[in-house]
């Protein structure tokens, strides 16, 4: 079973994939994608780990390549978040776009490939992603290609999914499917 | 306590106003004795960047309010400046609680209310 959870920041995904992994096949894994950048990264990651502690997750931290990664058989993976994801498999750390041709088309592949790669081996995964799409601020062209590319693979990731959600304000609000 | 959210000029006044409340009841992005605060996301925001979790002790305060809206502020790419990054965590985590507290949850999108907690009306 594949699960999309979408929703802007601080509207309550990670506790809701943590809950609905609780309920899923063991073992747990926790694949953490996001750099701990800095100060603020370390403390983000500190909370989530507080979070997360005592629920019998394993945390894997891989922030790209997911095509590669060997997770137990049979159990449930929970990956956070598309958007470090993405972020990480399109620029390197200077912020330069790996792809010079800016289509993006082989990121997408990529990471489309690389989340059917983690399906493969689970009874369950969940993918949390972000609203990206929606301020009104402007941007400059790479950050813009970026925006395009995660709703293109969240596109393509929802279609595939069996359950996708959107939390608001911590409530599931069901978008598609549902979880058995 | 309703909590009504919704992007920026999705309707959240007009719905308050179709509650009965009026314009001398409402208090608009600050904490005062009114029943109805709008723009809560600016009473989050106002707070000193050090102090952005301060936001948790609107909480009691806010849960005892007939009427709670808050601008739906999580989406969009992340802010360049850490107290914005912060204060739209802080603002988004506040909702989940009130969210939690609230009788009924709200969710106004191009003026319709959509009731995601709680009875219909």
């Amino acid at each position: 079973m594949r699960i999309l959870l979408t929703g802007g920041a601080g509207s309550g995904k990670s506790a809701f994939a943590e809950s609905l992994a609780m309920t899923q096949a063991r073992p747990l894994s926790y694949i953490a994608a996001m750099k701990p950048y800095g100060e603020e990264g370390e403390r983000r990651i500190t909370r989530h780990r507080r979070l997360r502690a005592g629920k019998g997750f394993a945390t894997i931290e891989r922030y790209a390549d997911m095509d590669s990664l060997i997770l137990p058989t049979g159990g449930t993976a929970l990956l956070e978040c598309l958007c470090n994801l993405t972020a990480n498999e399109m620029f390197d750390d200077d912020g330069a776009e790996h792809d010079a041709s800016h289509n993006n088309d082989a990121v997408f592949e990529k990471i489309v490939r690389g989340q059917d790669a983690l399906a493969a081996q689970c009874s369950c995964l969940i993918q949390v992603t972000n609203e990206v799409g929606r301020d009104a601020a402007s941007y400059g062209d790479g950050t813009l290609r970026y925006i395009q590319l995660l709703g293109r693979i969240n596109r393509a990731l929802a279609a595939k999914a069996d359950a996708v959600y959107e939390l608001v304000c911590g409530i599931p609000i069901q978008l598609k499917g549902t979880v058995v | 306590m309703i909590l009504v959210v919704g992007g920026a000029g999705a309707g959240k006044r007009e719905y308050v106003r179709s509650l009965g409340w009026d314009d001398s009841s409402i208090a608009d992005g600050v904490m005062d004795d009114r029943p109805v605060i709008i723009n809560l996301q600016d009473v989050v925001f106002s707070y000193h960047p050090e102090r952005s979790e301060a936001a948790d002790a609107l909480l009691e305060p806010l849960a005892c309010k007939a009427v709670v809206v808050c601008d739906e502020i999580g989406g969009g790419i992340i802010p360049l400046e850490r107290h914005d990054r912060e204060a739209r965590d802080a603002c988004g985590r506040l909702c989940c609680r009130l969210a939690q507290r609230a009788e009924k949850v709200v969710r106004v999108v191009c003026g319709l209310p959509i009731i995601i907690k709680g009875e219909y009306p």
